[in-house]
């Protein structure tokens, strides 16, 4: 049995009114430990949706969840449970910060699972060493912080609680190239330091690509594919019909493709480069 | 819970409703709610909450919708008339606990109870009419009509008509900004619905500090995105849609005009209540 299990998940917001959605429609994937997934779909695909699910903040109209074999949704304690096991950073998380300082905010998560101030003030620490938040930084509001200083210490907040499956939803959203990798980077330190299993949504390959070892794309509320990122790519006319971007690498490929070259299906700039090196020197085969 | 408060927020349709002019719209409401409070009875009282209901199934809004929101009203409705059954003593004595305590549940304190509650449900029924049939935009330019005489004070109808419209749409924003936020605390493990009473305030903060830096964000932005369209006093603005009074809007003045001519006639000539209140009894 995987680690985490949904089966069968539907969900729809606003029933009976006119803004109704079929948010989640028959929604089933398996995730082992330690795997890092990433989810990947067109805007109002489901995903946030689905991330939310999975920390029993949504309960789901149709199906189940399982984590660890156990129901997240069985009773108030397992769903308790759950907001612990698995630690959710939403979209935008600098906008939920509130803390006096910094070192409060990142403490309400620890200080919520019960811990003694002594653990508390060690979580913090380790956490802020997660994300490269400096120590002096710690006394100070988090309101006075750069944007992508305040993305850090939120994201500080939910590394706190050392959940067994981490979960981000677009943790790079607006932020620029170099702010994009310290984020991805941070997210590798905490996964080697602790082993958690990743989940990641996000709306570039690219980042998809470099990070995990399965893909998950939604379309619609529904599962169009789950696979390798290598599985992913062989359909990249499809996911180009669901209006998502495939790395540009893979584009670059599929036109050469068009023009006669016998290019094949690549999935690390790495590869690309040494195909196209090879015909260069081989040219045109047809 | 709190996403199914819907008032404020429109509900673009084909109704009745929706094609009266705005203008008309406001008075209307105006007058109900002035008629509501002449009410002295419960047949006139009957007679506004049909009138209300009617006027809601013409709207064609959902009805599912509208029974949400009233749902969330509903602690209100039960707080007032808690309050009418504790302190009114009028009438006949129903039910005392003690001999010697002064509390008591007399059927004065249940007439005015259901009374009070009547009236809530009847108030919020036909004003959140108001918005859910009437885009924003009409809305402000209905209120800068119909305030305009004011304009010979110096007063500024144009930014006062602007900022009640804004305020009216910001409620859904921040409404839904809530829940986002109420979410993301919970995932931190916030005692928001699970806690006891001191554990839940504390989590409030949490989530109330969040709330109103985003609301003096999101204000700071809007202003700056209309400077930067160059919004001003509005006094050279000529519309694009006229609004024009038509034969809906006078039978829909005629409509009001009898039924407030009912409830005043009927609160005078109070026959029918007579009645009913034995019934009730
Ligand atoms: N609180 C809500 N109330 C009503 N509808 C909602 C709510 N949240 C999401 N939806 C709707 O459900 C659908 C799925 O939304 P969701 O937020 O899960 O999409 P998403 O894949 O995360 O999109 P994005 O990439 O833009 O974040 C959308 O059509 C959206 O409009
Ligand atoms: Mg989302």
């Amino acid at each position: 049995m995987a680690f985490i299990e949904v089966k069968n998940v539907s969900f729809g917001y606003g029933h009976k009114t006119p803004f109704e959605v079929q948010a989640l429609n028959n929604v089933s994937f398996s995730v082992e430990k330690g795997e890092c997934i990433s989810v990947i779909g067109h805007t109002g695909s489901g995903k946030s949706t689905l991330m939310q699910m999975l920390n029993a903040l949504i309960k789901p109209e149709a199906g189940e969840i399982l984590i660890n074999g156990k129901n997240i949704n069985a009773d108030k304690k397992s769903v308790s449970a759950a907001r612990f096991t698995v630690g959710l950073c939403f979209q935008y998380p600098e906008y939920q910060l509130f803390g006096e300082t910094c070192f409060e905010d990142i403490a309400f998560g620890p200080r919520n699972m019960g811990l003694n101030e002594e653990e508390v003030k060690k979580r913090v620490l380790q956490a802020a060493g997660f994300v490269h938040l400096k120590t002096e930084k710690l006394d100070v509001s988090p309101f006075d912080l750069s944007g992508g200083q305040k993305r850090r210490c939120a994201i500080a907040g939910v590394m706190a609680m050392l959940p067994e499956v981490l979960i981000l939803d677009e943790p790079t959203a607006g932020l620029d190239p170099s702010g994009r990798e310290s984020v991805l980077r941070m997210i590798e330190r905490y996964r080697e330091h602790t082993g958690a299993t990743v989940i990641l949504v996000t709306h570039s390959m690219e980042i998809a690509a470099q990070m995990s070892n399965r893909i998950l794309v939604l379309n619609k509320g529904e599962i169009a594919y789950y696979g390798t990122p290598q599985e992913i790519f062989s359909h990249s006319n499809e996911l180009i019909s669901m209006g998502l971007n495939v790395p540009s690498f893979t584009k670059i490929m599929i036109a050469l493709r068009r023009l006669g070259y016998n290019a094949q299906d690549v999935y690390t700039v790495e590869e690309a480069a040494k195909q196209i090196g090879a015909l260069i020197r081989g040219g045109r085969d047809t | 819970m709190i996403r199914d408060i819907s008032i404020g927020q429109f509900f673009p349709g084909n109704s009745v409703i929706h094609k009266l002019d705005p203008r008309a719209k406001i008075l209307l409401t105006l007058l109900f709610i002035i008629s509501l409070f002449l009410c002295k009875n419960f047949f006139s009282l009957l007679l506004m909450l049909v009138f209300a209901v009617v006027c809601v199934l013409l709207s064609r809004i959902s009805v599912n919708l509208i029974w949400k929101s009233l749902k969330a009203i509903i602690f209100i409705v039960l707080f007032t008339s808690a309050l009418q059954i504790i302190y009114n003593d009028k009438g006949d004595v129903l039910w005392k606990p003690s001999e010697t305590g002064r509390f008591c549940i007399t059927t004065g304190g249940v007439y005015s109870a259901v009374f009070l509650s009547v009236r809530i449900i009847a108030l919020i029924l036909f004003t959140s009419l108001l918005t859910y049939t009437t885009s924003p935009t009409m809305l402000t330019d209905a209120i800068e009509r119909l305030l305009s005489p004011l304009k010979i004070f110096k007063v500024k109808v144009h930014s006062l008509a602007m900022m009640m419209t804004i305020a009216l749409r910001f409620i859904p924003i921040l409404i839904r900004e809530i829940d986002i936020i109420m979410s993301a605390q919970k995932a931190r493990g916030a005692k928001l619905d699970n806690g006891k009473l001191g554990e839940r305030l504390k989590a409030m903060v949490s989530v109330f500090i969040p709330l109103f830096v985003s609301a003096f964000r999101r204000a700071a932005e809007l202003a700056l995105a209309m400077e930067c369209r160059c919004y001003s006093d509005g006094t050279q603005r000529t519309r694009m849609n006229r609004m024009r009074f038509t034969w809906r809007d006078i039978v829909s003045f005629i409509t009001v005009g009898i039924l407030i001519f009912a409830v005043v006639f009927t609160s005078f000539y109070p026959l029918w209540d007579i009645f009913l209140f034995q019934a009730v009894m």
